[in-house]
């Protein structure tokens, strides 16, 4: 006996999960289907999990590099306990995954569990783990089964020797040595926790500089230069060609501009991206339009050329982001509910954990231009002149803010520097706002905080912040030198 | 083998899906470009939806009652499988710029609106499109326009460095977007309750989707209702000399080919006499503030069809002879009762008249089809006794034949006496239908 529904959510990732229970909010019967874990890649083998690592990666550096300046003495060498890392790091993820599924109840959200694949754009079968076959009829189905590392040819994924993401997080011994194919932003932030937890790193990137196209090349140079500090190798303009087991671990051969190389260590972990499952489910069997780089075209409604049928998150449409996902989600929710919605957003921000963290919201100055705007206003504002990144031992990076010389209006927000990730969000407001400098500027921020910063840096991009010497009055923040204050 | 699918394109400004009424081709059909393949019922009217390219029909996947919203596939065509017609980028002869490197291209109609910041199949645009990068609105007032069907692109900002303001979405009107046709707004807030309705417990009922043409009537009788302080006019005329008139002309008419009604003449001293009160032919612009005197005559008359009422418009019937209007009325009336009226024979009407006599009935209190400011109704012509005084005081009975005439008018422009002497006029004209000649041109 089929059972029936008026949305069914296939992938409760956080695209999935956020628009079943906003679909159930809405009065709507509804049905989520997930193979593996609730919170999808994000909070099981994604974001939450790396972050774990992050932050532990970050608190023992702070001990074996800045207790002993503040006056701590730390007798011997800190220990990790690898596997108890682990353990704490699963309780996180499977806190945020029950309050998932706990949501999902509390919405009387049916959750099925189980291998889902399309029969029509009316049916879909699931498949449970004991092997029984489901099927599920719905007047509306939302795909959202997101994305997975992408394997580049010679390096298919074992999780032994050859790591995905997933398995790099999962690692429950140190690693001597490491080699990380691909400097984007996954390979640089779980580079960065091997790296903090003391293994030797090297990643291999084949462009010309890291986070090519991902992020502001002068934020890339802070990161870059605090990377070669902490004794990460990075090999630009190359590519890997292959590798072999050698001993206990590997040996990985590397192109660097036709010269060949060969990297030693423990392991070797793949990180160049990550594809839209669109082969998966049978979406192309139900004829599906999927476009050539796999992901399902959409409209700004995220319906596909389906009636009836909406893909949202990873497998509809970059940016690959858990956060525009879930904006998808109740979007996608509300229309199938009657309301008039569209995806009409200005920015979608930006986040890359390395150390210092990276954070962008809006266009980069040649976005900007190629957009049409010809007089830019550029400011930046160092956090060595901010009293509270100094007093936690935290300088490096800045606040750089791009805005239209004419109207003043905040075109896009750089941040490289301590809690980058918490300050963005500031600069996202402004900008869906439509706001100008003079609003950041304007409004008091409290002291003494890192957001100051932000208000700095609009002062500085209309030429006279406080706190650095801008000289002569009206120069975009050229020439700054920080002065730190109390 | 090249399969192209046939979407439902944009049918008219406003009009976002449609029911599938009824399939003109079924699978195997060879359908040549341009080429009807199905009937869908809008709110407004029923259309015949072409395919915008040739090929053998291979699936069908929409049923006939199906709500299908633009943009949707209807059906499936293989092209390799006619002549002709084959090669993937011959788009119809008279199509728009098809989106060549999408899957499939839309009908012409569709040629709208084209959003280039997604990188979404063409013909799945969203109306309105999607806010350029460069406009300021805040999220709030994004949707706010979302939800009012209003262009953002198209709004004039008149906040700080040309923001649109949430007063800029109200002021401009939901849906005044279209460019062209003038839309006469109503202000901002017009905001309807909606009351659920519970049926006793037990009771048998039947629940049947509000939507299509009954949907449209509903949201525009409510409209109206709302903004327009309604008031009602009752006379009665002798048309003994009108049925007279008409009795002689009729044969005329049929060897013309028509049948002459009384609606014609009731028009033609409408028309006469709303060139005297000019306020009669007018709108109120309640988001400018102003009012809108029209110099042409556009006669809309209520016609009673299987899907509902529908008010098919005689353009310009001033210039128009009794003839003339009597074949139209008679055209667009038999084409409303088909469904197959065209969604601009329904638009643009200056004033109203609903025959109610037609059926029977004595008076009615119609409701005013907004913008429109007036609506006259004609009802049931009667024969009555009179008393005839004749010059010397004697008095004697007299058979005459009446007809009763109301006009209901806006209030806030029509003031009661005004309406009094319109109806004055207009009677004093339909009781002498003579006197016409002298409007005549």
């Amino acid at each position: 006996m089929a059972q029936s529904f008026d949305v069914v959510v296939v992938g409760a990732g956080p695209g999935g999960y956020v628009c079943a229970i906003r679909s159930a909010q809405l009065g709507l019967k509804t049905a989520i289907i997930e193979r593996e874990y609730m919170g999808g890649v994000c909070l099981n083998v994604g974001c939450i999990p790396s972050k774990a690592l992050i932050a532990a990666g970050h608190f023992l550096h702070k001990m074996e590099h800045n207790a002993a300046e503040m006056g701590f003495t730390i007798p011997g060498k800190v220990k990790l306990d690898m596997a108890q890392l682990q353990k704490w790091k699963q309780s996180v993820c499977e806190r945020m995954a029950g309050g998932v599924e706990q949501l999902l109840k509390g919405n009387a959200v049916t959750i099925i569990r189980g291998e889902a694949s399309f029969k029509s754009a009316q049916e879909i079968s699931v498949k449970t783990k004991a092997g029984a076959a489901e099927s599920v009829t719905a007047k509306n189905f939302v795909i959202a089964t997101g994305s997975r590392p992408i394997e580049i040819p010679g390096f298919s994924f074992d999780e032994q020797l050859v790591l995905s993401s997933t398995g790099a997080l999962a690692q429950s011994e140190k690693l001597e040595s490491a080699v990380v194919i691909g400097g984007g932003y996954i390979g640089l932030e779980i580079g960065s926790v091997l790296s903090n937890f003391g293994t030797k790193v090297t990643v291999v990137e084949a462009n010309k500089a890291l986070l090519a196209g991902l992020a502001d090349p002068e934020c890339v140079q802070v990161v870059a230069r605090k990377l070669k500090k902490n004794g990460v190798d990075v090999l630009l303009d190359a590519k890997a060609k292959g590798w072999k087991k050698s001993g206990k671990g590997v040996e990985v051969t590397v192109d660097i501009g036709g010269k060949e190389q060969v990297l030693k260590a423990d392991k070797v972990l793949v990180t160049v991206g990550r594809k839209p499952n669109s082969d998966q489910a049978n979406l192309k069997g139900i004829g599906l339009a999927i476009d050539e780089k796999g992901f399902v075209k959409v409209n700004a409604q995220r319906k596909t050329n389906l009636p009836g049928v909406y893909a949202i998150g990873d497998i509809a449409c970059q940016p690959m982001l858990a956060h525009k996902a879930s904006h998808e989600g109740v979007m996608v929710a509300e229309i199938i509910a009657g309301q008039k919605r569209a995806y009409e957003v200005k920015t979608v921000p930006s986040v890359i954990f390395v150390d210092p963290e990276i954070a962008a919201a809006g266009m980069t100055e040649d976005e900007a231009r190629a957009k049409g705007y010809t007089d830019l206003k550029i400011g930046k504002f160092p956090f060595a002149a901010n009293g509270r990144a100094v007093s936690l031992m935290e300088t490096d990076g800045f606040v750089k803010i791009i805005a239209d010389a004419k109207t003043h209006i905040v075109l896009g927000v750089h941040i490289v520097g301590p809690e980058a990730s918490n300050l963005i969000s500031e600069a996202a407001l402004a900008i869906e706002m439509g706001a100008r400098l003079e609003d950041l500027a304007l409004t008091i921020h409290p002291h003494p905080t890192l957001g100051e910063t932000m208000m700095e840096a609009a002062e500085a991009t209309l030429g006279h912040a406080i706190h650095i010497i801008q000289k002569p009055l009206g120069g975009a923040g050229k020439g700054t030198t920080p002065r730190a204050h109390a | 083998m090249a399969t192209k699918n046939v979407q439902l394109p944009e049918l008219g400004e406003g009009v976002t899906e449609g029911e599938l009424v009824k399939w003109l081709v079924k699978v195997g059909d060879t359908v040549k470009p341009d080429q009807p393949v199905a009937e869908m019922m809008t709110d407004k009217a029923t259309v015949e939806v072409p395919s915008p390219f040739g090929g053998v029909v291979k699936e069908i996947q929409k049923k006939e009652g199906d709500v299908v919203e633009v943009g949707m596939t209807l059906l499936v065509l293989d092209s390799d499988a006619t002549a002709g017609a084959s090669a993937q980028a011959s788009p119809a002869p008279k199509s728009a710029p098809a989106p060549a490197a999408a899957m499939t291209a839309a009908p012409p109609v569709a040629a709208k609106s084209a959003p280039a910041a997604t990188a979404a199949p063409g013909q799945m645009d969203v109306y309105p499109p999607v806010m350029d990068s460069r406009v300021l609105a805040t999220p709030a007032t994004r949707r706010v326009a979302r939800e009012m069907g209003v262009d953002l692109n198209q709004v004039r900002g008149t906040g700080v460095a040309g923001r649109v303001t949430r007063d800029d979405v109200l002021g401009s009107g939901a849906g005044a977007v279209s460019a062209g046709t003038p839309s006469y707004a109503p202000g901002a807030g017009v905001s309807i309750p909606r009351p659920a309705y519970q049926g006793p417990a037990g009771a048998i009922e039947e629940r049947v989707a509000l939507r299509g043409v009954r949907k449209k009537i509903a949201e525009n009788l409510q409209m109206a209702k709302h903004i327009v302080p309604h008031f009602t006019l009752m006379d009665e005329a002798n048309v003994t000399a009108l049925v007279a008139m008409r009795d002689e002309l009729k044969a005329a008419g049929e060897k013309a080919g028509t049948k002459v009604t009384y609606l014609p003449f009731v028009m033609k001293a409408l028309i006469a006499t709303i060139r005297e009160y000019p306020m009669f032919n007018a709108s109120i612009d309640d988001a400018a503030q102003e009012i809108v005197y029209k110099k042409y005559f556009n006669l809309g008359f209520a016609a009673d069809t299987p899907n509902g009422l529908l008010v098919p418009v005689i353009k310009n019937a001033d210039q128009k002879t009794i003839l003339q209007l009597s074949k139209e009325i008679m055209d667009l009336a038999k084409r409303a009762r088909d469904g197959k009226l065209a969604l601009d024979e329904m638009k643009g009407a200056t004033i109203t008249v609903t025959n109610i006599g037609s059926v029977g009935g004595q008076y009615a209190t119609p409701i005013i089809n907004h913008p429109e400011v007036a609506i006259m109704g004609m009802y049931k012509i009667q024969e009555k006794p009179i008393i005839k005084r004749a010059a010397d005081g004697s008095m004697a009975l007299d058979a005459i034949k009446t007809m009763n005439f109301t006009i209901t008018a806006d209030h806030r422009l029509i003031d009661g006496a005004v309406a009094a002497n319109f109806l004055k006029a207009f009677i004093a004209r339909i009781e002498n239908p003579g006197v016409l000649m002298l409007d005549m041109m």
